[in-house]
């Protein structure tokens, strides 16, 4: 039927994609495929969990074959449709992005084995699982498209699952964390959806890497500050950035605590990972000439979140503040720029990943042991659960980013980047940040671990559970293992930031004969 | 032997950190011989580094490493010159007595293997920490140190008092900590070196860098703190919470020196300026005067201790800084003395505590019958602290007095500080050594006798070292003092102080602080009332300010925490969207982004002008609405409204679906709301109104000339002519708009059925639970 | 014509804002509506506008013709619509059951997640 004077070649991408070209879309396959099974079976709980952990291995294995292979080859496309790019929408993993994918598919696993015990059958029946695969679509959706538009697509998905993940139970005060949570990241999100409306206005394109190479030639006329300007405010809500980090301390405490972890751990980070693609790699002169702007809110988050979470008596929303005090840390490897410190920040967000998940898991398993959520509640924990509590340190110690784990290495790249360019005040803000957390972590080590409980309860006896041991054990391995022998993530991420910074190899790899058409 | 002493080197750093883990499995199956088996890691590792004596000696250099981290430009690799010799020996030399005497002291306690595992964890810091090359790795077991000692002081954690020291360390030792990170990524910025020992021979004026003072101070803050310098020092006292092994070890003996370790070792790089040759004799000066004076006030024999051993760290970081000939030497003699004859002293305490029951100096005496051979230890240990003649600690106070004593007025004052800081401390050795001893036996909690081999053994080496080390004082001299001396002024140094008296100003000196001391000594009793009565009148110390630093600290954050995180979503949607207009505002203003005046579109049709025209109404009227189903009425007219205009513009696919939308939204709307009894108005007072029309107006304003200005370039139809070009031949669709969802962007179609179905099942959540138990929704369903 | 709709566009977008500032959250609801429409009408406006012509493909051809509208920012639109109707939809529930559950749409009165007297944290040790 195809006319025969039709070049196909003007069109499509002829070459049928390699198999490790598959591997780009599949982890989002994967998850809206288990999604869609788990809704199919709702009523069986009892397969729920062994469906959903199966399928986040699955990811975890498939996230891990994307890394190597592009850590070893370099950035991957492919196009849907076979719509050759900017045309169809391309799927794009760079390094950033499958590194954002493989941690946050660990975690995930993680966090679907401690449900196995947290979840239970009411909150299985309403669909934790299948919101828990969803959220995962989404976010490896975020982390793979190299299209804005659909990018905003797979945002509002795993907006949406988290909103489904957030309500389980139905509690009063879920509702009413819910409500807020769910007003102001739709705001989030449709300012964000408005950013890429003005975006197609301007370029007329909506694949990334397109853009990226066309942003250089209408610098002198559209009004590209503004429009980064309205993105970084989009994405710093997302990533819950002071002044509009609101929505998180009134919400992340009220859910099951497993989906705080998981909240905890990925969802920021996918706000920060979307502001690092859109001002690093797309408009990196607007982010150079925002940068102070972007410097002083990263400062006062950092120290406002420190100071919050220093104010706080219920566990979770002390580690809530201290998501936030990350994010303070991630957005400054913004505001300097320079590729040591987007890779400063890229780490930071790897290792939040994994240790805010964990911070949130430690709260649950102290609130099963000690029965109370609150600092004023808890108590004799060293004394009732050794291995517990020294995991627990290990974990206050790489949240407060002190050595020999996970956080200090970020911070030493975050140091050293603001040094380099005169921002004293930014590596001060850093430190007292740092100092702040480390204060209101050893506070709770002082008075939910050391001091004996301040009303002797009948002791219980809570049976170990391998649900609770593997997945906190497992993620505190992580950071130490990143703590004690850095350099392979290091290098990884350095070598993302560069891409970033440098994202020849990623428009190469979209545009295989050099600029778009 | 050669060519293995790298690896050998390498294992050896590790030793106290793998026996730290065997200690619990260890002693669950050895009980309390565990510690003479785990005392072989620090004693292997002591021989070990006594192999490299003869090298060091002989001004070589000990190196080796391996890559660790080339990204930050950082190597695991060690650096063994006189000093962190010296200092490795100290630590591994002392650690194997403590770790003997840690078994006897800890006998029985049912967690004596996470303590001796905790003191070995130490160990491998503080080890790591002296012979550290790189910046980084040196900071890593600085930090390492702060938290192992965190943990030593809180291993009684279940008294109040262990926890607040242990997290008053913490904070002091670790925020200094923080700041010595700041410091070495300066130096690392100023000179583009990471390793100490390319930094101490660098030639390129590190002094003369505008930032010098900066890295100075920052240096400064953790060395200060981690050697208890005034106005830091009050953790130290505190501290003595820790088992007595910890306080001989960590808080006299090896980890309060690190400080000094450091300014020592930075000595030939930020050395001799003015700067430092006034901040640290002052700071020291300062911390010699008021810790003598605070361990003179204390009964409590730990804290006598403690106090002195705060005033020796201020006498070494002065003589460090005192930039006289002879003063690292001094420096160098009685931190060797200090080591030996503290270490020493502080395990009688703890095994006088440990025999009798109690450690207050009123409660003592006449235990020299009971306890001889501790005795004799403490008698040996206080001679040397109080610098008598035939004792290294005589030694050290020769050399002293040697380099402070001259005419000038800053060396008089020192030399007064020095006096009478020695004389004070030889009062407090004499107390501590011999008080509890002489006289008529006092009856005490315990009835004492002599410790087990365990508990003596350590004072007794160290006491009795530090006799023979004065005695072969040449020996001494040649393998520690003089490479370690050399190491710190980096030039070639050599001490020949012996224990023979000689005549002269600093022999003269001497016998005036003996004779100063044996005074105070006399009249102990009248001083100490004195100083208690002293310390009253100045009112409270930084040590009552950090409970309140702390309270302040959690009061203001809580204060801060309420003021931006009010609970109300409504300022937090005021503050999203001032925030806004300020984002679309500010910037177009700033950097020239707001459009030109646009022209008016000259061929508006009537129809086009009546459907725009009824959507503003429609909104307005939403605004305005004073009920309910006035303003879901109206918010149908301005759907529909926008419906047609989608139709006029040639978007019929676009029209239709927001007919349906809307459609099913108003009447979704009108069930709900009509459920609910609520007041039909908003009720906002006039000043928030106009406020927040301001606020909306600004954003509204922001979107529009923002629009403006980015429709002002033309269209890049590139997409569109792509899609109009392939819709039909390649795809076979004729309208386009649905080719585009199904087929061009059939991905986001995809994500966009995803949301759909979350949101049901989200709805059907929030519904069902409702409809089912209230009550089960909580735990154990 | 672009003007014109831009200013529309900011009279819909401010009324929408307005409307979100209230304290009641039924107030908020038809401002996220309002939103909803004034984003629809921003995405169809960044294609530039045309008259009438739907980009429609007439029988006999293999192109549009020429005047037609922007067919991507449709698509676009359409992907929109679905996904703020469903967050509409979900943000309508929401509200019905938190004034079930809190018997209130007054935000101020909704602080059971961050309650008014919480409890501050031990000062001791």
């Amino acid at each position: 039927m195809a006319a025969p004077s039709t070049d196909l070649s003007a069109a499509l991408v002829l070459a049928s994609p390699q198999l490790a070209d598959w591997l780009v879309v599949l982890p989002v396959v994967l998850m809206i495929g288990f999604g869609a099974v788990l809704m199919m079976v709702r009523k069986s709980v009892r397969l729920h969990g062994t469906i959903a952990i199966t399928g986040l291995a699955l990811l975890v294995l498939l996230d891990a074959a994307l890394l190597i292979r592009i850590s070893t080859y370099g950035p991957i496309t492919m196009v849907m449709g076979r719509w050759l790019p900017p045309f169809g929408i391309a799927f794009t993993a760079d390094l950033f992005g499958s590194l954002m994918a493989f941690v946050s598919a660990v975690v995930a696993l993680a966090a679907g084995v401690f449900a196995l015990r947290d979840i239970d059958a009411g909150g299985r029946r309403y669909g934790f699982f299948p919101f828990l695969m969803l959220l995962m679509a989404g976010v490896s959706g975020a982390f793979l498209t190299g299209d804005i538009f659909n990018l905003y697509v797979w945002f509002e998905v795993l907006l949406i699952s988290s909103f489904g993940l957030l309500i389980l139970g139905s509690e009063p005060e879920q509702i009413d964390g819910a409500l807020k949570y769910a007003v102001l990241n739709l705001i989030g999100t449709t300012l964000f959806l408005i950013a890429v409306g003005y975006l197609y206005a301007i370029f007329g394109t909506l694949n990334m890497a397109d853009i990226a190479g066309k942003a250089s030639r209408l610098r002198e006329t559209a009004p590209l500050v503004t429009l980064t300007a309205l993105f970084i405010l989009a994405f710093a809500m997302k990533a819950a950035a002071f002044p509009v980090n609101f929505w998180l301390p009134a919400s992340y405490h009220t859910p099951r605590i497993t989906v705080s972890a998981l909240f905890g751990g990925l969802l920021t980070k996918v706000g920060i990972y979307a502001l690092i693609r859109v001002t690093v790699m797309l408009f990196p002169v607007e982010r150079e000439e925002l940068s102070f702007v972007v410097a002083v809110s990263a400062a006062l988050t950092m120290v406002i979140g420190a100071l919050g979470a220093l104010a706080q008596n219920d566990l979770r929303r002390l580690v809530g503040y201290v998501v936030i005090a990350g994010i303070g840390n991630m957005m400054a490897g913004v505001a300097i720029g320079t590729p040591a410190a987007v890779s400063g920040s890229i780490l930071y967000a790897l290792h939040s990943v994994v240790t805010m998940t964990a911070l949130y898991l430690v709260a649950g398993e102290a609130a099963r042991l000690g029965g109370a959520w609150s600092l004023s509640g808890l108590g004799g924990l060293y004394r009732r659960a050794p291995w517990f509590s020294a995991a627990s340190l290990a974990l206050f110690l790489a949240a407060a980013g002190l050595p020999p784990l996970s956080g200090l290495w970020p911070k030493v790249a975050l140091l050293k980047a603001s040094l380099d360019i005169g921002a004293w005040w930014l590596a001060a803000a850093i430190l007292i940040s740092a100092f702040i957390v480390t204060l209101a972590l050893a506070r709770v080590f002082l008075l939910a671990f050391w001091r004996p409980r301040p009303e002797p309860a009948p002791e219980l006896a809570i049976a170990r559970d391998w649900r609770i041991a593997w997945p906190l054990g497992c993620l505190t391995a992580l950071s130490i293992l990143f703590g004690l022998f850095p350099e392979t993530v290091l290098d990884l991420s350095q070598r993302a930031a560069t891409g970033l910074a440098e994202p020849s190899a990623y428009i190469r790899s979209v545009f295989p004969g050099g600029a778009a058409p | 032997m050669a060519a293995n002493a790298p690896a050998l080197t390498f294992i050896v750093l590790f030793l106290p950190i793998l026996a730290a883990v065997l200690a619990p499995g260890l002693t669950r199956f050895l009980g309390d011989r565990a510690a003479w088996v785990l005392a072989l890691a620090p004693a292997l590792a002591f021989l070990h580094f006594c192999t490299f004596l003869g090298e060091v000696a002989g001004g070589e250099v000990v190196t080796g490493g391996y890559a660790w981290v080339p990204s930050f430009n950082l190597s695991f690799s060690w650096f063994l010159d006189g000093l962190s010799l010296t200092f490795a020996l100290l630590i591994t030399g002392i650690g194997t007595l403590i770790v003997i005497y840690s078994g006897g002291y800890m006998k029985g306690h049912p967690d004596q293997g996470r303590f001796l595992a905790f003191i070995l964890l130490f160990m491998g810091a503080m080890l790591g920490l002296v012979v550290s090359d790189s910046f980084l790795m040196l900071f890593v077991y600085w930090e390492l140190t702060s938290i192992t000692s965190f943990l030593l002081i809180g291993f009684d954690h279940e008294r109040e008092a262990a926890r607040r020291a242990a997290l008053q360390a913490l904070v002091v030792t670790g925020g200094g900590g923080l700041c010595l990170l700041a410091g070495l990524v300066f130096l690392w910025n100023i000179t583009g070196v990471t390793q100490l020992s390319l930094l101490v021979h660098l030639e390129n004026g590190l002094r003369e860098s505008p930032f010098y003072l900066a890295a100075l101070v920052l240096v400064l803050a953790g060395a200060f703190t981690k050697s208890a310098q005034f106005p830091f020092h009050f953790w130290l006292p505190n501290a003595m919470e820790a088992p007595t092994p910890v306080s001989a070890y960590l808080h006299s003996a090896t980890m309060v020196k690190a400080g000094v370790y450091l300014l020592m070792r930075l000595n030939p790089v930020m050395g001799q300026t003015p700067a430092w040759e006034i901040l640290l004799p002052f700071f020291g000066g300062i911390t010699l005067i008021s810790g003598t004076l605070l361990a003179v006030r204390q009964t409590d024999l730990k804290l006598m201790l403690a106090y002195t051993t705060m005033a020796s760290l201020g006498l070494l970081v002065m003589l460090t800084g005192f930039g006289a000939p002879h003063a690292v030497e001094a420096a160098v003699l009685y931190l060797i003395a200090h080591s030996l004859f503290k270490g020493a002293l502080f395990m009688v305490a703890g095994t006088v505590d440990h025999e009798t029951g109690t450690r207050d100096l009123t409660k003592l005496a006449g235990l020299r019958a009971a306890m001889p051979i501790t005795f004799g230890a403490a008698l040996l240990a206080a001679l040397s602290m109080g610098g008598l003649p035939l004792f290294f600690g005589f030694l050290a106070k020769e050399e002293i007095y040697t380099a402070l004593a001259a005419g000038n007025p800053r060396a008089v004052f020192f030399t007064g500080l020095a006096v009478a800081g020695n004389a004070l401390m030889f009062a407090i050795a004499f107390a501590v050594g011999l008080k509890p001893f002489l006289g008529p036996r006092i009856e005490t909690p315990k009835h004492p006798h002599e410790g087990p081999a365990a508990l003596w053994l350590g004072p007794v080496v160290l006491a009795a070292l530090g006799l023979l080390a004065a005695l072969f004082s040449g020996l001494a001299h040649r393998y520690v003092s003089s490479p370690m001396a050399s190491a710190i002024t980096d030039q070639k140094v050599t001490v020949d102080i012996t224990s023979m008296p000689h005549l002269g100003l600093p022999l003269m000196l001497s016998i005036i602080t003996m004779v100063l001391g044996a005074l105070v000594y006399w009249r102990l009793d009248t001083a100490r009332a004195l100083m208690v009565r002293a310390l009253e009148n100045l009112g409270p110390g930084p040590d009552r300010g950090f409970d309140r630093l702390i309270c302040g600290l959690v009061r203001l954050s809580v204060a801060v925490t309420r003021f931006v995180q009010p609970g109300r979503l409504e300022i937090y949607i005021t503050a999203t969207f001032i925030l806004l207009a300020l984002t679309l505002l500010v910037p177009p203003l700033v950097f020239g982004e707001l459009p030109g005046v646009p022209a008016w579109p000259q061929n508006l049709l009537v129809q086009e002008a009546a459907f725009l025209l009824i959507a503003l109404i429609g909104i307005l009227a939403v605004v305005r609405a004073t009920d309910r189903l006035t303003a879901i009425v109206s918010l149908g007219i301005q759907g529909f409204a926008v419906a047609v205009i989608f139709l006029l513009f040639g978007a019929p696919d676009l029209s239709f679906t927001q007919f349906m939308v809307e459609t099913l939204s108003v009447v979704i709307l009108a069930l709900v709301m009509t459920r609910l009894r609520l007041s039909p108005r908003d009720h906002r007072p006039v000043g928030q109104m106009l406020f927040d029309a301001v606020v909306a107006t600004a954003c509204g304003l922001g979107f529009t000339l923002l629009l403006m200005k980015s429709v002002e370039a033309p269209f890049d139809n590139l997409l569109t002519d792509f899609f109009n070009a392939y819709s039909k031949t390649i795809a076979h669709g004729a309208n386009v708009v649905n080719v585009i969802i199904v087929d061009f962007r059939g991905t986001d179609t995809l994500g966009e059925i995803a949301v759909v179905m979350i949101t049901g099942l989200a709805v059907l959540a929030l519904i069902r639970v409702r409809a089912g138990s209230r009550t089960g929704s909580g735990e154990g369903r | 014509m672009e003007a014109l709709f831009a200013i529309l566009i900011g009279l819909f977008f401010a009324a929408a804002i307005y409307l979100m500032l209230s304290k009641h959250t039924v107030r908020i609801l038809l401002g996220v509506v309002l939103l909803g429409n004034g984003v629809n009408l921003l995405l169809f406006t960044t294609g530039r506008l045309t008259r009438e012509v739907p980009p429609i493909i007439p029988a006999g051809m293999d192109a549009l013709p020429a005047g037609a509208a922007n067919p991507l920012p449709q698509a676009l639109i359409l992907t929109a619509i679905v996904i703020s109707f469903s967050f509409f939809a979900f943000l309508l529930v929401l509200t019905y059951r938190a004034y079930q559950e809190l018997g209130t749409d007054n935000s101020d009165e909704m602080r059971l997640a961050e309650p008014r007297d919480e409890e501050r944290p031990p000062m001791g040790y």
